[in-house]
């Protein structure tokens, strides 16, 4: 595969008087998979189809491996696309639309066979060559979409959100899939979504977008153990939010407990009222007799399998949820009195 | 059982409904001189008749070129509807709602009015005002047809593994909205080979049009040429359906 570098400079682009992007600059170093990730009309999917040429930019340049494609059609930039909704052609067979970029390239027939089996085996679906899509189930229709787009050798794959119309099972299975196709190949990929679990777990980078911006960009455990902002802590991961006050050298008072803020905190001043954003596991569980103790009533139990997830009601709080370790909740429920506290170095926080 | 047995007796029943008229007319068609002497006399007068072939001709052209008109306006525009101003689609919905809403006098006047002399004066205005008084059926037939593909999207995935507009076209909407199109190709067949009212205002005349005015001489010979109408517009129907929609039952079974 031809492999290339993606850089997006200063890319902005207004439908009407709404910013979709605004002086987006994202670079994809070769072979890489970033996941643009952010919820719906942040300008993710927007990106996307900029790079592939669906859409116009309003300015900004885009290249690749150096060479500007801003004005280039679509057809002509190599790009392999993936879409959110099933895009097999309905009247060609599935062999027929691996093919179908190929055939645009003018490759010789036994050529675009030899390539469209290879891929197929690839993606798992070697005897299903001769059906027509809607004989196909979900899940092999996005396998056959999947090497539809890497058929043409594109320099850069992109993927719209090609499992959020798949059943839980075949999306998880699919995603470490796409995830070592991509990885063997050595292919740069783009790939945007909303759902972070997705993107944490695919993504070499995870880009959180808002606002036609990113928020930040980093190794899956950089946005979730260090994000930048309020946004970006509460849309990667879940994460309470604690009524708490600024104190005095970079602390924060939450439930009784000081602890530090995180650097992107900082320009709070003392005394400010502010929301703690503390994620459900750092919260444990420990003795009433505690000095940091919490006390509260169990309002919520849900089990998740290896985890559970308990819900308590403290007077003059939001419910507080905790993610415990279903083995050491057992005997705990609902209406129970429980002690816990804050188990972080650090918290990040934004205005009440 | 019990649900067949329904299903049997409705079709049986509304098969009797559609098709004891036809039966009785195309018995009638052949009586010669009585209820008990059939022969295919009636049907040799219409052979006989020096205008038969001409106005058969006249309409069958009509309809071609109607067909022709409607392909090349509704096409285009539904699939751009579709693609580009999906905004738009109420205000189309609307426009071609109004040939069904005008009066067929006022379309009649409107037409005189508006066509240029040249066209006025020559029968193929009738072509253009079928296309129009079809608008309504075909429009709807092509915009369900379409709606219910994602054009969009295989438009675009069309466009991203290389193909240019013309191969996008060809090789994906065409086929695609093949069924939707076929559609409006039977409806405004139909409609342009049976249109009478209009023709008529226009002072125009056409197959349907000469088959009043003949039937006022030989009532057998008009039930004849009704019965022959309808099974002329059913054959050529029926060979519409199999040279379209027979290529691509052959593909599917491949």
């Amino acid at each position: 595969m031809k492999k290339g570098e993606l850089v997006l400079k200063n890319v902005s682009k207004k439908f009407g008087e709404v910013k979709a992007l605004d002086k987006l600059d994202l670079v994809i170093k070769s072979g890489e998979l970033v996941a643009l990730l952010g919820p719906s009309g942040c300008g993710k999917t927007t990106a996307l189809r900029i790079v592939a040429g669906l859409e116009h930019h309003d300015s900004g340049s885009i290249k690749i491996n150096d060479q500007n494609i801003s004005g280039v059609p679509a057809h002509q930039r190599n790009m392999g696309m993936v879409f959110q909704a099933y895009s097999l052609f309905p009247n060609l067979t599935v062999l027929e639309n691996v093919a179908f970029g190929l055939k645009m390239r003018k490759v010789s027939k036994e050529k675009q066979q030899k390539k469209s089996i290879e891929l197929l085996e690839l993606v798992g679906l070697p005897t299903q060559k001769n059906r027509f899509p809607h004989q196909l189930s979900g899940g092999q229709q996005q396998r056959v979409a999947l090497a539809r787009a890497l058929a043409i050798e594109p320099s850069v794959l992109l993927l719209d959100e090609p499992l959020s119309a798949l059943d839980a099972q075949v999306r998880t299975n699919l995603r470490d899939e796409i995830r070592r196709l991509q990885l063997s190949l050595g292919i740069t990929t783009l790939f945007v979504t909303h759902d972070q679990e997705e993107a944490m777990s695919m993504a070499d980078r995870v880009g959180v977008m808002r606002n036609g911006k990113l928020e930040q960009i980093g190794v899956p455990s950089d946005l979730y153990n260090k994000p930048a902002t309020p946004f970006v802590a509460s849309f990667v991961g879940i994460a309470n939010r604690i009524p708490a006050e600024v104190t005095g050298k970079g602390n924060v008072k939450v439930l009784g407990q000081k602890i530090a803020l995180s650097e992107f905190s900082m320009e709070f001043d003392d005394g400010k009222k502010v929301n703690a954003l503390v994620r459900p596991e750092s919260l444990h569980l420990v003795s009433e007799s505690d000095p940091e103790a919490t006390n509260g009533i169990v309002a919520i139990k849900s089990f998740l399998g290896p985890l559970t997830k308990i819900g308590v009601a403290i007077e003059g709080y939001p419910i507080v949820h905790l993610n415990l370790a279903s083995k050491d909740v057992k005997r705990i429920e609902i209406g129970d009195r429980i002690s816990f506290k804050i188990a972080a170095d650090e918290l990040m926080v934004e205005s009440a | 059982m019990k649900r067949s047995l329904t299903l049997y007796t409705t079709l049986i029943l509304g098969g009797i409904f559609v098709f004891l008229p036809f039966g009785s007319a195309a018995e009638f068609s052949f009586r010669d001189g009585g209820a008990n002497k059939h022969s295919l006399k009636a049907y040799r007068w219409i052979l006989e008749q020096p205008d038969f072939v001409h106005y058969l001709l006249v309409t069958l052209k009509l309809t071609v070129i109607a067909v022709v008109i409607t392909i090349l306006l509704m096409v285009p525009t539904v699939v751009w509807l579709h693609l580009r101003a999906q905004s738009l689609r109420p205000l189309m919905e609307f426009l071609t709602i109004l040939p069904l809403v005008i009066p067929v006098v006022a379309l009649a006047i409107g037409a005189q009015s508006a066509f240029p002399t040249w066209l006025q004066s020559t029968e193929y205005e009738l072509s253009l005002m079928f296309a129009v008084l079809a608008m309504p059926y075909t429009y709807r037939t092509l915009d369900t047809g379409i709606a219910a593909i994602p054009l969009a999207t295989l438009t675009e995935a069309a466009r991203s593994l290389g193909a240019n507009w013309f191969n996008t076209i060809i090789r994906v909407i065409l086929p695609v909205i093949r069924s939707a199109v076929i559609g409006a190709v039977f409806i405004a067949t139909a409609l342009s080979l049976g249109e009478f009212t209009l023709t008529v205002l226009l002072h125009w005349d056409t197959f349907p049009t000469w088959v009043t005015s003949i039937s006022q001489q030989n009532i057998v010979g008009a039930i004849a040429l009704s019965i022959f109408s309808l099974a002329a517009a059913f054959l050529i129907l029926i060979i519409l359906n199999f040279t379209i929609f027979g290529a691509r039952t052959k593909k599917v079974e491949e």
